[in-house]
């Protein structure tokens, strides 16, 4: 028995020696294989949520995300949505959003680029505030706050 | 001349150090050079260079000294500064400032560091999802290319990731240094146990609040890499704690106790990096018939590793992260690498020699190119 924890151990270290020497060289394909693995993608919170519609206009794409509620076992009550202009953006931009697809407008915005000042007009009691409003190395992008009610 | 007699017995002679060197040479002549060292921009074949002797200088003083903690502590000393100078060196170029902004994470820029992992672990299981405004693969530092590396590295070393691979550690081991003895010398054992009260709150803080809140509110290394722009109450008062922070238990408590005080009373991926010693092939063994209780290792641990009662016992505590200060402390060689399975006192000198190789390696290897970068950017600098 002695014998044989001896040899199991010694075998475990001469694999983790083996697993070192391989970690640098194989770095890139180990790190693509775990990027494979179904958790190894950002949360909504973060990358902002998938991408429900887009608005095009001559200079500038709208993009309108789709509303983000999700918490850690269900969803939670507030959350926001978040827009990103991309493109030759004018000083001030002005649009109508309709977050939800339901034909229906649930707020103006509008977003003086100079100043900068953002403001939101809700025609859905869903909306709440501004949470985020910022210049990106794509455009502009802004979340706004949701409460399911 | 009994002194003499013991230094004598732990050098190795040179041809036999350059011997144990040569794989050592060889593999970081591969990987830091490629195999083809290139010399057409100076500065950076001189920074690379220097790197290469510079690792193998150390490991090859390792074998001819028969000392591991202090040649172990100046690369790891070296790689937590030079880490810290190419990540602000990189963002100031990119960014022009140390701070993040609200696009930055809108737009999922955020280096990520291994720190991280412990929040992410909830809510991968139950969302399926990365709570981290970072990339997942490709760009730098990113998530995947972290996780292999913490998960290869603690599954080999266990703790010793902490003191071989973690680029922070170096901090607060190097100003556990600067005193020669320390000015508070007694601290209760059990504020060894905080790192898992840490990781408790932070998982399920995280899990609950979608949010990495070590990185938000505690971290004190965003003294040193990067940190939330100062734009609200919120955000200055997340700074107020991470500097307090990085100052009490990076700064002054390590210069004053002579303990790594960060890595001991706080880091929550200390406390898993503990748990992993549990099944790593590579340990620290006492040698009861050769010991004789001086316990100059349970002073000289860094991380409260070791008590009375473990040395009376012949057991080294599960915080152990094999830096080798109690090794090298010990006159009888009573303490020493070993293997799993193997029993204390036997094959010491082969269980060393495979585990500095091993823990030195990856070390070596994943320090490199922050500190070529380092170098780099310095002879710039100075020619």
């Amino acid at each position: 028995m002695k014998k044989v924890k001896i040899i199991a151990g010694i075998s475990w270290a001469f694999l983790g020696l083996l697993l070192i020497i391989i970690l640098f060289p194989g770095l890139n394909s180990f790190s693509v294989s775990v990027s494979k693995l179904p958790f190894m993608k950002l949360n909504s919170r973060y990358t902002g949520g998938d991408i429900a519609r887009q608005m095009i206009t001559a200079n500038c794409t709208l993009d309108i995300r789709k509303p983000v509620f999700n918490g850690f076992i269900k969803d939670r009550s507030s959350g926001f949505v978040q827009l990103d202009w991309h493109g030759n953006l004018p000083e001030t931009i002005k649009d109508s959003v309709d977050f939800d697809g339901d034909g229906k407008i649930d707020f103006n915005i509008l977003i003086n680029r100079k100043d900068p000042k953002t403001a939101i007009e809700p025609f859905n009691n869903m909306v709440k505030k501004v949470l985020i409003s910022t210049p990106t190395s794509y455009g502009w992008a802004v979340r706004v706050g949701l409460d399911k009610n | 001349m009994d002194n003499s007699l013991k230094i004598t017995e732990m050098r190795k002679s040179i041809g036999k150090s350059l011997l144990y060197t040569l794989p050592m040479f060889l593999i970081t002549f591969i990987f830091v050079t490629g195999g083809r060292p290139n010399f057409s921009d100076p500065a950076s074949g001189l920074a690379m260079l220097t790197v290469f002797l510079l690792v193998n200088v150390l490991y090859f003083l390792m074998h001819y000294t028969g000392k591991t903690d202090r040649y172990r502590a100046i690369l790891f000393i070296i790689f937590a500064l030079s880490l810290s100078y190419s990540l602000i060196h990189n963002m100031l170029e990119v960014r022009k400032s140390m701070s993040f902004s609200q696009a930055d994470i809108l737009e999922c820029k955020i280096p990520f560091c291994h720190l991280v992992i412990p929040m992410m672990i909830l809510p991968a299981a139950f969302t399926k999802s990365i709570i981290f405004p970072g990339s997942i693969i490709g760009g730098f530092a990113n998530i995947s290319s972290m996780v292999v590396l913490w998960l290869i590295a603690t599954m080999v070393l266990g703790r010793g990731f902490c003191s071989w691979g973690c680029f922070y550690g170096g901090w607060d081991d190097g100003f556990s240094r600067i005193r020669k003895r320390p000015v508070i010398k007694k601290i209760s054992e059990l504020w060894k146990w905080m790192p898992f009260a840490v990781l408790i709150m932070v998982m399920l803080t995280a899990a609950l609040s979608m949010m990495p809140t070590y990185c938000s509110w505690i971290c004190p290394f965003k003294a040193v890499t990067e940190f939330e722009q100062v734009t609200s109450v919120e955000s200055a008062t997340k700074a107020g704690i991470f500097l307090s922070i990085f100052g009490g238990l990076v700064v002054v408590l390590p210069v004053m106790t002579r303990k790594r005080t960060q890595c001991s009373f706080l880091c929550p991926l200390g406390a898993i990096n503990s748990l992993s010693n549990k099944i790593t092939p590579f340990t620290v063994k006492i040698d009861k018939t050769a010991c004789n209780e001086c316990f100059k290792c349970v002073e000289t641990c860094p991380l409260f590793a070791l008590t009375r009662e473990d040395i009376k016992e012949g057991k080294v505590s599960l915080f152990c992260s094999k830096c080798g200060k109690c090794v090298d402390a010990c006159s009888r060689k009573a303490i020493h690498y070993g293997i799993r399975g193997i029993p204390a006192g036997t094959l010491k000198n082969f269980s060393r020699n495979l585990f500095l190789f091993v823990s030195f390696l990856f070390m070596s290897m994943f320090s490199a190119g922050s500190i070529i970068n380092t170098f780099h950017g310095l002879l710039k600098l100075i020619f």
